[in-house]
């Protein structure tokens, strides 16, 4: 297109007729903010942060939507502009939540808690799986002088978890619309849109249908590119921000799309789409199921060796050994190899290579997707009548029925299955990500695979173990064979693998393979039963009325669920300052709980539980009427602060709840109370009226200042400790443990007056039996299940606390269920 | 057929509808009319007619409205004598009456008599023209309103209808386009650009096909002077597109109207199968060479989808989202088509501008603002209604003569003009000249033609929620200046409005305002603030006292109740108490400040006062 001039802040520039003021500013290395506009995307305009003045044309035109005009004078800075930025941010933000992005402590809380709490609902950056990552908060902590004063809007829309892979925040969205814009580019049709108006407006499939009913192929493009924590990857959520990634192939099936595999400590925790075109797209097996199948927890990974009758662990050494001097003995045309057509070209290279040249046998390809039963009908018949006696089969590949003619059986797989139970010799391979080689897709082209990352335990890549195989054969020149282009250069024109009859980018229904090396996928990666591909039915279990009901649940704030649940023991014994030891089902973590509330007449107990991760999304996922499988208590030392005359009590996050009993037996005991509230932002603040109930005075505290006061309790403490009429004698904390610190920090100076903070370690047993809730205090080793949880302050070593917390973080994010709202009956082990 | 031809047909067509010496009856039965019980009073009038077996001697016809919607359901009846007689406020039982007096014993039935709409005069009785709600007004749009069958064409051809297209053909594109600037037109959708420049524009892009859109999205609450006009005057839109179309070079034109509006629609439908009966659209229009088609579109009824891009891509099959512009539509439309839309008054005048001349209409209106331009009245006024005046005519002439003056005496608070995008002009300010420039000097807009009427007890900041709760929930939600920023002012007014605001906030809504005009996406989002403004601009005492910590509560004094029982009855809540004969008294706690009790007092002993908070 013919080139045009314009000037943008006094500079010349030139650029194509068509450009936009943004590009052209750009051009010039302007940088003006925008959040919706994107480099695959036409121009949208509704994020209003690129306003510029242009001569001659009324009001603040965006840069990004204004096509570039010859001549056209344009100002990217003035004192209007820059107001008009912030305010729009200012807006902007008032409708996502922001208070880590205001609060004063932000960067004491991050050291804190290194990575964010995997919470249902993320009602802050500490919350929320996007944080490492985060676009939009690059761009406002970015913004000097940020002013979020507006009030957070929190819209309270449920997280969405009911599709297979992908969940949705809606509370986080910006509706900058780059989602379903670039679901509209890539797939010409958007699965999905924005719905409804104003403040009701929100991505949505239309017709409120299910992501899986829409259209959507579960491409990813949409989670790759939404700027906030909004839509995202069930699996890779609480990962973090990928250390690396590599450019590969995915070999699922034959179409062998390109792909980044994004890792971190060289494991995959997502795939992602080379770029935002239509030909770029993957289907949901290759965006989601990829890294899933790599993470599988049951995999293969020593090879075994049958002796008297048992498969035992061998050597690598010693499987190739037993493996080599069995098949020595079936060089009579009786060997046959079973592999899968969608392999590296060197893997099957080699196979075939020792299939005919070495063991002067056959081999056959099974296509993508199929299984055992699809084996063809000559090959069975063969091993049917004898003329075929020995099988290596890369999978799970064989029906059982034809394994018991055999004289010898081999297998070279992954995953464990029955046929792999029968094999007189199991070999474990690495797989996708795990090798590195080339792959030739369906229409011909080869595709670079790799470079490999580490496979679990003694798993190798299958050409390793053919190759060493070959040599125990007595195929001495296949030492050569020691890097993957060592092989390649020998393949030649290998055949292209027979080409899917469905299009797995296209559709999730009825398109997709439904197995991997003879696997049923949906075995492995069970959110793929959504899309109906098969898979093996439990075997039924007889679900029994066991354990303690369910009265009532509430979810009383974001993520602050209140359970009301009957546990006559329990309510007879408790004392204020006590906790329970839960478990949602019998299989389940056992987890503390402070206790809110008991009522022994009825027999009922109340505790609130923060939804923060797996245990308490178990939890959490439990409805009205159902059982909780175990409910331990009353656990720990009650605290008594009777004793004083006027107590403050503080609470934030799950304290607010737990503050509850001390003020409710102080009130009776005819003390004076005062309670002291903190949260991040209003929305998150419960318990008002029930505490109001019971005390003199509540005061509110907030980081981003939404109830009045900006802070954290312990400036109210300090002003209470400072006052006449109000001093307390006896103070107590719960929350977090960087608040309790806080608090303790800054009440040093009255270290007369005892300030009691519930320690909350890792607990395992909760009776003092298992020492992984150790804390130093006062330079003594203590329990806190038995000992606290209610310590003073002030004696507490902070600081071990702090590391000893941090110590389970990886193995959390892995524990992670990835079942959507299945999550309390997703226990797949 | 040919235009000759047509006017042959259409002059016997009508010489049926008015035969001298024949009675007959009209029914105004457009949507206001129906809504006033219109239908009922025809069966009433049909069965009457029965009786006295006059049947087949008295045709009943369904018109349009004529405006007097304060008096409707209204039926004029014309005798023997040729005299036509409008009544006021028919029900079936007066439309007996009617029938038995008018028609039988020949007196016309004074008690519910209006005017004398032609014909010799009636002692007593003025005549239609000197009527006062009419005679400040100048009728062009609404020209026929009232006084032809909406579903005969032909009735529209004999008044002169489909001269104006004949005319444009004459003139060819170049010339129509520049008849239609001579006349100074503005869009009458609410922006006022001027309609000339805007055809220009497209007729001057040389891309193929092009588009013209009428626009009947129509969402202001209150307004429906498009629905009028095309439930009571189709054709005289319907030309205007033609004439468009024409214009600019179009080949197919779309009308988006709400699904809200059945009745206009089907009027639409029957218009255009009569032109095409009458080859006025499909090739070759009047042996012209125009080859032009129409289609109606309904909208789900977002208010948003009034607004021209949103409009565009509602029609395509998108959600009706406004894009930014430039491009304009008439580069880049409809289907990134060269298009021009018009709204239904707008393309209502072309086709009157283009019968009677340019020249003709400069002779109405003011230099910047020519021609004249409808509203619809309403609000605390005696006379609401339908109406045109000319452009520049002093608000007081409306409020006034027009409208009789603010319901039982009270004084005129405000008027609001231009529905959720306009804002409140105060009684002060009554000797405006209503004209675009005058509108947005004292912060309203002309808007598409909502006019409410306010009396001294109306609450200002109220008005501003009221319109602002509207916004809220019609943003599209695209942009953020408007998604959030109407969210917050609504949040803020009510935080005034219960006494709770903290000091600071008028500044805040201040900010947030000019945040929402200068950065927002579309008009939508850029004129939501204009009632805050506006009563912000003029009433900021009323925010003052909310700020001091009062609220306004309905109070009854006690020395001026009559104990008349009326706002205890009226009263939806029933916070009100009292015996019989005595003071009552309201419950504040029950009270719901819906303000009905005000309305329904008739000693003026309901005032609605600001108080301490404190005090219940
Ligand atoms: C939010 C919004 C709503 C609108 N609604 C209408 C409407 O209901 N009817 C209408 O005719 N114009 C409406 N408009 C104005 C149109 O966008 C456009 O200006 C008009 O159709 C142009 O026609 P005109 O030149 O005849 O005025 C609206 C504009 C905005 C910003
Ligand atoms: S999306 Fe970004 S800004 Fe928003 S809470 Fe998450 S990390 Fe913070
Ligand atoms: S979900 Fe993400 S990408 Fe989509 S509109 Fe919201 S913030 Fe933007
Ligand atoms: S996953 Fe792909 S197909 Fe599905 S909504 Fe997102 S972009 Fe569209
Ligand atoms: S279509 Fe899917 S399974 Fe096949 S190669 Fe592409 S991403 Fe992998
Ligand atoms: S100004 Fe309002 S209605 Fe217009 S695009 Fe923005 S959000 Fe939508
Ligand atoms: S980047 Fe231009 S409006 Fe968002
Ligand atoms: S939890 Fe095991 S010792 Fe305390």
């Amino acid at each position: 297109m013919k080139e045009i001039t314009l000037t943008i802040d006094g500079q010349p520039v030139r650029v194509d007729g068509g450009a936009s003021v943004l590009e052209a500013a750009k051009a010039l290395g302007i940088e003006v903010p925008s959040i919706c506009s994107h480099p695959d995307l036409p121009a949208y305009g509704a994020c209003r942060m690129c306003v510029v003045e242009i001569e001659g044309v009324r009001g603040f035109p965006t840069a990004c939507t204004t096509p570039a005009a010859d001549g056209m004078v344009v100002r990217t800075e003035s004192e209007t502009l820059r107001r008009l930025r912030e305010n729009t941010l200012e807006l902007m933000m008032s409708g996502h939540p922001n208070a880590c992005l205001v609060c004063d402590y932000r960067a004491v809380c991050e050291k804190h808690k290194p990575t964010p709490s995997k919470a249902g609902t993320s009602t802050r950056c500490g919350l929320c799986g996007n944080r490492s990552e985060c676009d939009l908060r690059e761009i406002v902590l970015a913004t000097p002088g940020r002013n979020l004063g507006l009030p957070t809007i929190y819209s309270h829309k449920k997280v969405e978890r009911d599709d297979p892979f992908i969940e949705r925040d809606h509370n986080l969205c910006i509706l900058c619309g780059l989602c379903w814009r670039i679901c509209d580019k890539i797939h010409g049709q958007p699965a999905i849109s924005i719905v409804r108006r104003g403040k009701e407006a929100r991505i949505a499939a239309s017709f409120d249908r299910s992501w899986v009913d829409s259209g959507c192929t579960f491409c990813g493009a949409c989670v790759d590119i939404c700027p906030t924590g909004t839509i995202s990857d069930r699996f890779a959520k609480w990962h973090g921000h990928p250390d690396n990634k590599i450019l590969s192939t995915c070999m699922l099936c034959p179409e062998g799309c390109s792909f980044y595999e994004m890792t971190e400590n060289n494991q995959v925790v997502a795939t992602r789409m080379t770029g935002f075109a239509a030909e770029d797209r993957l289907c949901a097996l290759g965006r989601f199921a990829y890294p899933q199948l790599l993470q599988d927890r049951d995999r293969i990974n020593r090879p075994l060796l049958r002796e008297s009758g048992e498969l035992i662990p061998v050597s690598q050494e010693e499987a190739v050994d037993a493996l080599g001097a069995a098949l020595d003995g079936f060089r009579d045309g009786s060997f046959l190899f079973l592999g899968n057509d969608t392999e590296l070209r060197e893997t099957k290279h080699l196979y075939r290579s020792l299939a005919t040249d070495v063991l002067k046998g056959k081999y056959h390809f099974m296509a993508a997707g199929s299984g055992a039963a699809d084996l063809p009908e000559t090959i069975a018949e063969k091993i049917e009548n004898g003329t075929i006696r020995a099988v290596l089969s890369a999978g799970d590949l064989l029906p059982a029925e034809l394994r018991e003619r055999l004289a010898f059986l081999g297998v070279i797989d992954a995953f464990p299955s029955a046929l792999s139970a029968s094999a007189d010799v199991v070999l474990p391979a690495s797989i996708l990500a795990e090798t590195t080689g080339t792959f030739r897709d369906a229409a011909g082209t080869v595709k670079g695979v790799g470079p490999a990352l580490p496979a679990p335990a003694h798993a190798r890549p299958e050409w390793h173990w053919v190759r060493d195989l070959a040599q125990r054969l007595g195929a001495d020149d296949w030492r050569r064979y020691r890097y993957a282009p060592d092989v390649t250069r020998t393949i030649g024109d290998d055949p292209a693998p027979a080409p899917l009859r469905t299009r797995p980018r296209d559709s999730v229904k009825d398109a997709l393979p439904a197995r991997f090396r003879g696997h049923l996928l949906a075995d492995r990666v069970p959110a793929l039963r959504a899309f109906g591909l098969p898979f093996t039915p439990p075997e039924a279990t007889a679900t029994e009325k066991r354990g303690f009901l369910i009265r009532r649940k509430e979810e009383i704030a974001p993520n602050f669920h209140s359970f009301l649940v009957e546990a006559p023991e329990i309510a007879r014994y408790a004392r204020p300052g006590q906790f329970i030891m839960v478990m949602a089902a019998e299989t389940s973590e056992r987890v503390p709980f402070t206790l809110t509330d008991w009522d022994p007449e009825n027999g009922t107990i109340l505790f609130i539980i923060e939804e923060t991760g797996r245990s308490s999304r178990e939890l959490c996922a439990l409805r009205a009427g159902e059982r909780i499988a175990h409910v331990s208590g009353p656990l720990g030392a009650p605290l008594d602060l009777t004793g004083a005359n006027t107590v403050a009590l503080a609470g934030g996050c799950y304290g607010i709840g737990a503050i509850y009993p001390f003020a409710k037996a102080l009130h009776k005991a005819g003390k004076r109370v005062f309670v002291v509230l903190e949260a991040s932002s209003h929305f998150l603040i419960y318990f008002e009226d029930e505490l109001r109930e019971f005390c003199e005075a509540i005061y509110f505290t907030t980081r981003d200042g939404s109830m009045g006061r900006r802070g954290a309790v312990h400036d109210v403490l300090v002003e209470l400790l400072q006052s006449d009429d109000k001093r307390p004698d006896a103070m107590a904390a719960i929350g977090c443990t960087l608040m309790m610190q806080m608090a303790t920090e800054a009440t040093r100076p009255w270290s007369d007056v005892p300030l009691h903070v519930a320690l909350n370690p890792i607990m395992i047993d909760g009776t003092g039996m298992c020492g992984a809730c150790r804390v130093s205090v006062g330079g003594e080793t203590s329990f806190a299940c038995v000992d606290g949880p209610f310590f003073d302050g002030h004696e507490v070593d902070w600081a071990e606390l702090a590391s000893r917390r941090g110590a389970f973080v990886q193995v959390e994010v892995e524990a992670m269920p990835q079942n959507g709202t299945l999550a309390a009956h997703a226990c797949r082990h | 057929m040919n235009l000759f031809a047509i006017r042959e047909r259409a002059r016997a067509a009508w010489a049926a509808f008015a035969l001298p010496g024949h009675p007959r009856i009209l029914v105004g039965a457009a949507t206001c009319g129906r809504a006033a019980g219109a239908m009922e009073v025809k069966e009433a009038l049909a069965a009457a007619l029965g009786e006295h077996g006059l049947t087949d001697s008295v045709p009943v016809f369904e018109v349009g409205c004529n405006g007097l919607c304060y008096a409707e359901p209204l039926v004029e009846v014309t005798g023997r004598d040729n005299r036509r007689v409008l009544y006021r406020n028919v029900d079936a039982r007066i439309a007996a009456r009617l029938v038995e007096s008018h028609l039988v014993q020949g007196e016309p039935f004074m008690k519910r008599a209006l005017c004398v709409v032609e014909g010799n005069p009636l002692e007593g009785l003025p005549k239609w023209a000197e009527l006062p709600m009419i005679r400040p007004q100048e009728r062009i749009v609404t020209r026929n309103l009232g006084f032809i069958d909406p579903g005969e064409m032909l009735h529209y051809v004999n008044r002169g209808g489909y001269t104006g297209l004949e005319r444009a053909l004459a003139l060819g594109p170049k010339g129509t386009v520049e008849e239609v600037t001579r006349s100074g037109l503005r869009g009458r959708g609410g922006a006022g650009f001027p309609t000339g420049l805007k055809w220009g524009f497209a007729r001057k892009t040389p891309t193929e096909p092009k588009y013209v859109i009428c626009n009947a999205d129509e969402g202001d609450p209150g307004a429906f002077m498009d629905r009028s006009v095309l439930e009571g005057d189709p054709h005289a839109m319907l030309e205007g597109l033609l004439i468009a179309g024409y214009a600019v070079g179009a080949t197919v034109g779309y009308i988006y109207i709400r699904s809200e509006y059945p009745l206009a629609v089907a009027r639409l439908a029957q218009a255009i199968e009569d032109l095409r009966a009458y080859g006025l659209v499909g090739e070759n229009i009047l042996g012209s060479g125009f080859a032009f088609e129409i289609k109606i579109k309904k909208g789900a009824g977002a208010f948003v989808c009034g607004e021209e891009t949103a409009l565009m891509a509602s029609i395509e099959g998108h959600r009706g989202m406004p894009r930014a512009k430039p491009p304009f539509p008439a580069v880049s439309g409809l289907f990134a088509k060269p298009t021009n839309i018009n709204n239904v008054e707008t393309l209502a005048a072309v086709s009157a501008i283009l019968e009677r001349g340019a020249d003709w209409y400069t002779g109405f209106g003011t230099e910047k603002s020519r021609g004249t331009k409808t509203f619809s009245l309403a609000g605390q006024i005696r006379r609401t209604g339908l109406i045109e005046v000319p452009m520049g005519i002093p608000l007081r002439t409306i409020i006034e003569d027009i409208g009789g003056g603010v319901d039982r005496d009270k004084a005129c608070k405000a008027v609001q003009t231009g529905g959720p995008s306009g804002g409140c002009i105060p009684g002060h300010l009554l000797d405006l000249p209503v004209d675009y420039e005058h509108l947005a000097e004292a912060g309203s807009i002309m808007g598409s033609g909502g006019m409410v009427v306010m009396d001294e007890d109306t609450c200002m900041v109220k008005v501003a929620r009221y319109f602002l709760s509207f916004t809220e929930a019609e943003s599209c939600g695209k942009c953020v200046p408007c998604r959030m920023g109407t969210q917050h002012l609504l949040r803020l007014l009510d935080t005034i409005l219960a006494g709770e605001a903290a000091p600071g906030t008028l500044e805040q809504l201040r900010g947030i305002c000019e945040t929402m005009k200068c950065a927002s996406l579309c008009g939508l989002g850029q004129t939501a603030p204009n009632p805050v403004l506006t009563t912000l601009r003029y009433f900021e005492d009323e925010y003052s006292h909310y700020l001091a910590g009062e609220v306004r509560r309905y109070r009854i004094e006690a020395e001026s109740c009559e104990g008349c029982r009326a706002c205890a009855i009226a009263c939806p809540t029933g916070a009100i108490t009292g015996d019989r004969k005595r003071p009552h008294i309201i419950d504040q706690e029950a009270c719901i400040l819906c303000g009905v009790c005000l309305q329904s007092c008739r000693y003026n002993a309901v005032s609605f006062v600001f108080e301490e908070k404190a005090a219940r």
